[in-house]
């Protein structure tokens, strides 16, 4: 396996551009060059690729946050929601920029929900930004799928036995998004407070929602 | 005999089922061009010039050793140049002397430091 | 879930709906994956082939094979996708958890048949 994702994250600072100081990367070259032909060819437009940076700058876990908050706080909402994920998601103004649909899995003290795309990193991003290196590497992507329990123990997250453990892999055009369980001694909580114990791990089901006590999520 | 067989049955993406190392929770900021790799896929599905499905596909069409070696966006990029060659929308040169152009504009300095 | 689902709605007598129109399984119904092994593309993972399990619903609208998608066709012949629930003890003969753990997955009615 490779170790490039390792060196990515040891890269502290972002490239600029175009670097006078360095030269750029092969591959950096290489889409330049293509978004470059594209353009000139009228294939894509010159503002496109911009405004999909735009797009993509604007989605992150906050987002889903607020669809699990929202959900908490309104059982009509999560009946919805739970219905049609993208449907609900866009009755909060997310919209959903591609042609997936989505599912959203409730997390019960019965039913513990894992998401995961062993064929290659299909993954809620309209409403959670994109995902995580490590989702889309080899370890989570192989044994999420048959040893769940010892990925999510890996997280810090133990599920007792009496729990049934559901484990969606995305393949198609559907995409799924865990509605974690709502922490014990938040019955006074508006929803923003709600909102800031939902991290992204929590949404795609490796860890739970942050407890009151805790600090600062991922 | 059918040694190869595995090799064409199962697509080197597939790995649902095999044995892996403990997770290791890595994460990096996106660089621009990564960002701007992950924007242009987006547009090319919006036109279906490329769709997301047919970039899989390309990824796949890499090979085992490629997929290994090339990190997630360099895979994706290569891909792109693939299919867009397939195409016709792109040949080869179009390519190469663009690359060409593009390597040329960033290093303006290289002349004057040679004089 | 979908409950909206096409089979389940009342049809006035005489009204014959397309090839293709209607979803062929319905919720509860068992199926198996089928076991073949297409050269190029796929989007079922192997370690599916040949299990049964149970439709929890069907996916809605009808749908492009993604598979097909991957060279290119981006309309028509469009058939169901199922979301299927199969107990991990059916995937994984050492399956170390609970037995009530299960996955589920999106499959396509071409890889399908009803058991």
């Amino acid at each position: 396996m490779s170790n490039r994702n390792d060196d990515k994250v040891k890269h502290d600072h972002p490239h600029d551009e175009i670097s006078h100081n360095a030269s750029l990367g092969y591959y950096e070259i290489m889409e330049t060059a293509v978004r470059e032909l594209l353009i000139e060819r009228q294939l894509i437009g010159p503002g496109e690729i911009r405004r999909q940076i735009e797009v993509l700058d604007s989605r992150n876990p906050a987002l889903g946050a607020k669809v699990v908050a929202h959900a908490w706080l309104h059982p009509d909402f999560k009946a919805r929601l739970l219905k049609n994920g993208r449907s609900g998601c866009e009755e909060l103004g997310i919209s959903f920029y591609d042609d997936t649909q989505l599912i959203v899995l409730e997390n019960t003290p019965k039913v513990h929900n894992l998401i995961v795309c062993t064929l290659c990193s299909c993954y809620p991003r309209p409403v959670l930004g994109l995902p995580p290196d490590w989702y889309k590497l080899k370890p989570f992507r192989a044994r999420a799928i048959y040893e769940p329990r010892a990925v999510l123990a890996e997280f810090g997250t133990i599920i007792p036995d009496d729990v049934e453990i559901r484990v969606s892999d995305s393949t198609a055009v559907i995409r799924y998004l865990v509605l974690p369980m709502r922490p014990a001694g938040t019955e006074k909580f508006t929803e923003e407070q709600l909102a800031s114990l939902v991290t992204r791990d929590s949404m795609i089901g490796v860890i739970p929602a942050n407890n009151p006590s805790e600090t600062s999520p991922k | 005999m059918s040694q190869t067989e595995d090799l064409m049955k199962r697509l080197p993406n597939d790995i649902g089922g095999f044995p892996a190392d403990p997770v290791v929770q890595v994460e990096h900021e996106l660089e621009p061009w990564e960002k701007r790799c992950h924007a242009l896929a987006d547009v090319l599905d919006f036109h279906k010039i490329i769709n997301t499905e047919e970039k899989r596909r390309g990824v796949e069409a890499l090979g085992s050793e490629m997929i290994g070696k090339l990190t997630y966006y360099e895979r994706w990029i290569a891909a792109f140049a693939n299919i867009l060659f397939q195409k016709g929308i792109l040949t080869p040169s179009d390519l190469a002397v663009k690359m060409d152009e593009v390597r040329s504009r960033e290093r303006p300095n290289t002349e004057s430091k040679n004089a | 879930m979908d409950r909206s689902s096409p089979a389940s709605a009342t049809f006035i007598q005489g009204v014959v709906p397309a090839a293709g129109e209607l979803p062929v399984f319905s919720p509860g119904d068992s199926v198996r994956v089928l076991e073949r092994s297409p050269v190029g593309h796929y989007r079922v993972p192997i370690y599916l082939r040949g299990k049964v399990g149970t439709v929890e619903a069907v996916m809605q609208p009808a749908a492009v094979n993604n598979e097909d998608e991957g060279y290119g066709h981006n309309a028509g012949s469009k058939l169901h996708y199922y979301r299927i629930a199969i107990p991990m003890t059916q995937v994984w003969p050492d399956y170390a958890g609970s037995p009530s753990d299960g996955i589920r997955i999106e499959v396509y009615e071409t890889w399908l048949e009803g058991v």
